[in-house]
């Protein structure tokens, strides 16, 4: 078997942070981590190419560093592509993720990473790859390494993967159905039992949490206030100069309303494919409220409305996307000083 | 109350004459089940088949099976409100013929979310390891309807026709040695010597009023649930006959089969022996027609937890799609609320095969679930070299090879229990 | 937004999905194809019922109490 393993500039060997701008350097054979996966993964094992990428330079130039990747991994005849372990390192994190991702999509390699559960990278592709949790800690490398190369090696024999508790990969939150010995009812009447006994039982359906967040605080004096408006309705510029797709939308744009009391359709379009856009066509007011919000803005009852307002399409998205966005759009919030925000979901 | 089962079993079904049991061969007599079938008028003709298990067979669409039995004289009656008065199932004894079901097919698919097949038999291959069905000798009744009937009648015909055959051919075991009974020991809120064992409710939904029922409509003891509260009922009740599924088989499929030998009941009937817990009661309910109707429902069967069973524990079964799973999850919520624990069961539902997409509730406190597949399983199904259909032009699609989903193979995604497909989170 | 403290009010026809993903203050749009408008009312009455959405949506932003 012949592997391509991906590395920071860290475990690479380059360096701390001060390397973190160096460019994709390619080694022959295993380097750093890579000499105990070649070993983990035994006999007739090879790590026939390393790849080592600076951490900044990989994030800030994804599309060139990806691009050389899939040619490298290509020109190797890879069968696995391998990337980190990363453990929390979250630029490292989005690297191997977008790096095993397009490795695969491309030429259909077999991938494998690890991450700990709280790298952003796993937030990202956790539903995409097989992603085993590395913890936090690096210590932990032989049994991370051990794991990737149990799950690498099922992946590339494709052998049926186990669930998430026996191979040890984070839960990428995937439904597939299973012929079990038991039927439902025993299963069933098994819970029940254990729950009343107050012994452990494990549901077959869980949850996705929304955890409660903290109400924020009341806006003291709206007259004082900077307010803007922010939709989810797919409202856009016509042209949709930010290309913001109507559904799983993976964008979002911000646009000016300076002196507009009032706004058109004619200037419009929507990129929303949930609902019927025809009613916010003839008039976006129905969605994003300018004219009444102008009005009290002259009247005194706001201090101020933002000059721009923030647009993206809220359909079947992943929320590891909305998630991101989400961020990005508190950034900008921040950055001008907003202090209350009125948003609109269809 | 005391139900005996006794159980006779079957290896092979034939046509022959007089109807009768021959060691474990069931002898039927062709004419006489005819003739039996068109006493209802709104039958013009009827085929008989025999399949036996692991023959290259299909047939369908399906639209119920049923376990050949027949109530001992002196007993409760056969199908009560169906077949005779609507007096208390579940008493006396009950002749069974293990191993033989009594499968009654449609002249159309039923549309809907079934498909262009509807559900089918599948006797042998890969889809028929999923079922418990294929395992049985069938003896399929193929009813045909008098044309321009309406559709209720059409299946009230199709209802009755498989239940008095299922009955008629049971009889053959009248006053023949059972070679197994099983009495069920009485069960119930005030059975004495169970103290200190949890005691547990079923709470079983029967329909789903996102459909009216039709007015002919057998569903329980005859009735077709307009109306109807959730009501007790004591679990033999369910084993022998009070209830039959609706016309439209629920999504994931119930059929009077797993009524009969109701997974579930029988379950908490074996921990009942076992002395593991007290099985005190059950409860039949219906998912609402809309919030208020819901509210109703839900509260009134966990009221009849709480306060006619003084249950400590339930488990819970739906019957159909998304709104039945989401009065069941409010049933649920109310018991743990009223600190009754439960544990529910329901299906899959999602259509992208992500978590995100599948939740229809999240009550923290409902977090003993069973999550059945159904959604993500299809075969290939090779061409059988025997097809039964409802009607002839159903035959060639049947035929095969076609691609087939768990949920149109009868049996492998049932929702009273059955079902041995999970649906897994990875 | 609201995890990062910024006082948010979400407009929206969809409420039990809005405080399913936990937000704090939602008020009742009109409708989904037009949360802050309806295409049956005349312009006048339109704008009424907007400035009345957004009124609604103003106290929710003043007060602390849980909306919708």
């Amino acid at each position: 078997m012949r592997v391509v393993h991906y590395l920071n500039q860290f475990y690479g060997g380059l360096g701390g942070e001060a390397k973190a701008g160096v460019p994709l350097e390619t080694r022959e054979g295993a380097v750093g981590p890579g000499r105990l996966l070649e070993q983990v993964l035994g006999e007739g094992t090879k790590v026939v190419t390393t790849l080592v990428c600076g951490d900044n330079y990989a994030v800030e130039h994804q599309a060139e560093v990806t691009a050389s990747v899939v040619e490298k991994v290509r020109e190797a005849r890879a069968d696995l592509f391998v990337a980190g372990p990363c453990f929390e390192a979250g630029r490292y994190g989005m690297a191997a993720g977008a790096l095993c991702s397009a490795v695969r999509s491309a030429l259909g390699v077999p991938v494998i990473t690890g991450m700990a559960e709280e790298n952003p990278g796993a937030d990202l592709y956790r539903e995409a790859l097989y992603i085993i949790d590395s913890g936090r800690s690096a210590a932990k490398m032989r049994d991370v390494l051990i794991k990737m190369a149990s799950l690498g090696r099922k992946l590339v024999n494709k052998v049926p993967i186990g669930l998430p508790t026996e191979e040890g990969y984070l839960r990428r939150g995937l439904i597939r159905d299973q012929f079990v010995t038991k039927t439902a009812a025993t299963r069933l009447v098994d819970m029940l039992v254990a729950k009343v006994k107050g012994e452990a039982f494990e549901s077959e359906m869980v949850a996705t949490s929304f955890e409660p967040i903290p109400m924020p605080p009341a806006v003291k004096d709206l007259s004082k206030a900077k307010l803007m408006l922010v939709t989810d309705g797919g409202l856009v510029p016509k042209g949709n100069p930010d290309k913001i797709e109507g559904m799983a939308a993976t964008r979002w744009g911000a646009y000016r309303i300076e002196g507009l009391d009032d706004l058109s359709g004619e200037d419009y379009e929507i990129s929303h494919g949930g609902y019927d856009p025809r009613f916010v066509q003839e008039d976006p007011d129905r969605l994003v409220p300018l004219d009444a919000v102008r009005e009290m803005e002259k009247r005194g009852m706001i201090g101020k409305l933002h000059p721009e307002f923030i647009s993206t399409s809220g359909l079947a998205n992943p929320l590891s996307n909305t998630r991101r966005m989400g961020k990005e759009m508190v950034e900008k919030v921040k950055q001008e000083g907003v202090d209350a925000v009125i948003l609109t979901s269809t | 109350m005391r139900l005996t089962l006794a159980h006779h079993p079957i290896t092979e079904i034939q046509f022959g004459a007089p109807t009768r049991l021959d060691g474990t061969s069931l002898v039927v007599d062709p004419e006489e089940l005819r003739a039996l079938v068109l006493e209802d008028e709104s039958l013009t003709s009827v085929d008989l088949e025999i399949i036996r298990p692991g023959e290259s067979c299909r047939a369908g669409p399906v639209f119920d099976i049923i376990e050949p039995r027949a109530k001992e004289p002196g007993s409760s009656p056969d199908f009560p409100g169906i077949l005779g008065p609507p007096l208390t199932a579940g008493m006396g004894t009950t002749h069974v013929l293990q191993g033989a079901a009594v499968t009654v097919l449609r002249e159309r698919a039923p549309g809907g979310s079934r498909g262009p097949i509807g559900t089918v038999l599948e006797m042998s291959g890969a889809a028929a390891e999923g079922t418990k069905y294929s395992s049985l000798h069938h003896l399929v009744v193929i009813p045909r309807a008098r044309s321009g009937l309406a559709d209720h009648t059409v299946q009230k015909a199709y209802r009755r026709a498989g239940l008095k055959v299922s009955v008629h051919v049971a009889r053959a075991a009248l006053g023949r040695t059972a070679a197994l009974t099983e009495s069920f020991e009485p069960v119930g809120p005030a059975e004495k010597g169970r103290e200190g064992l949890p005691r547990v409710a079923y709470v079983g939904q029967i329909f789903s009023r996102q459909r009216k029922a039709e007015v002919d409509e057998a569903i329980i003891y005859g009735a077709n649930t307009d109306g109807m509260l959730p009501v007790l009922l004591h679990p033999d009740e369910w084993l022998d006959g009070a209830l039959v599924p609706s016309y439209y088989s629920s999504l994931g499929g119930a059929e009077t089969y797993f009524y009969q030998n109701h997974p579930v009941i029988m379950e908490l009937y074996r921990r009942h022996h076992a002395r593991e817990l007290n099985f005190v009661g059950t409860v039949a309910t219906i998912a609402g027609l809309d919030n208020e109707d819901r509210d109703r429902n839900c509260r009134v069967a966990g009221h009849l937890v709480k306060w006619a069973l003084n249950a400590d524990a339930a488990v819970l079964t739906k019957y159909g799609g998304g709104v039945p799973h989401a009065d069941m999850a409010e049933t649920a919520r109310l018991l743990e609320g009223m600190g009754i624990r439960t544990a529910v069961m329901v299906s899959d539902m999602s259509r992208d095969r992500r978590v995100e997409s599948a939740l229809l509730f999240n009550y923290p406190e409902v977090d003993a679930i069973v999550y059945l597949g159904g959604n993500d399983t299809r075969w290939n199904a090779p061409r059988a070299d025997r097809v039964i259909a409802g009607s002839p032009e159903m035959a060639e699609g049947l035929a095969g090879p076609i691609e087939v989903g768990a949920l149109n193979v009868v049996g492998v995604a049932n929702q009273q229990g059955a079902s041995r497909l999970r649906a897994v989170i990875y | 937004m609201e995890k990062a403290g910024i006082p948010v009010v979400q407009i929206t026809s969809a409420v039990p999905i809005a405080k399913m993903v936990g937000s704090n203050r939602v008020v009742l749009g009109h409708g989904i194809v037009h949360v802050t408008g309806d295409a049956s009312l005349s312009p006048e009455d339109e704008k009424e019922l907007r400035r009345e959405l957004v009124k609604k949506a103003l106290n929710a932003l003043q007060s602390t109490d849980k909306q919708g």
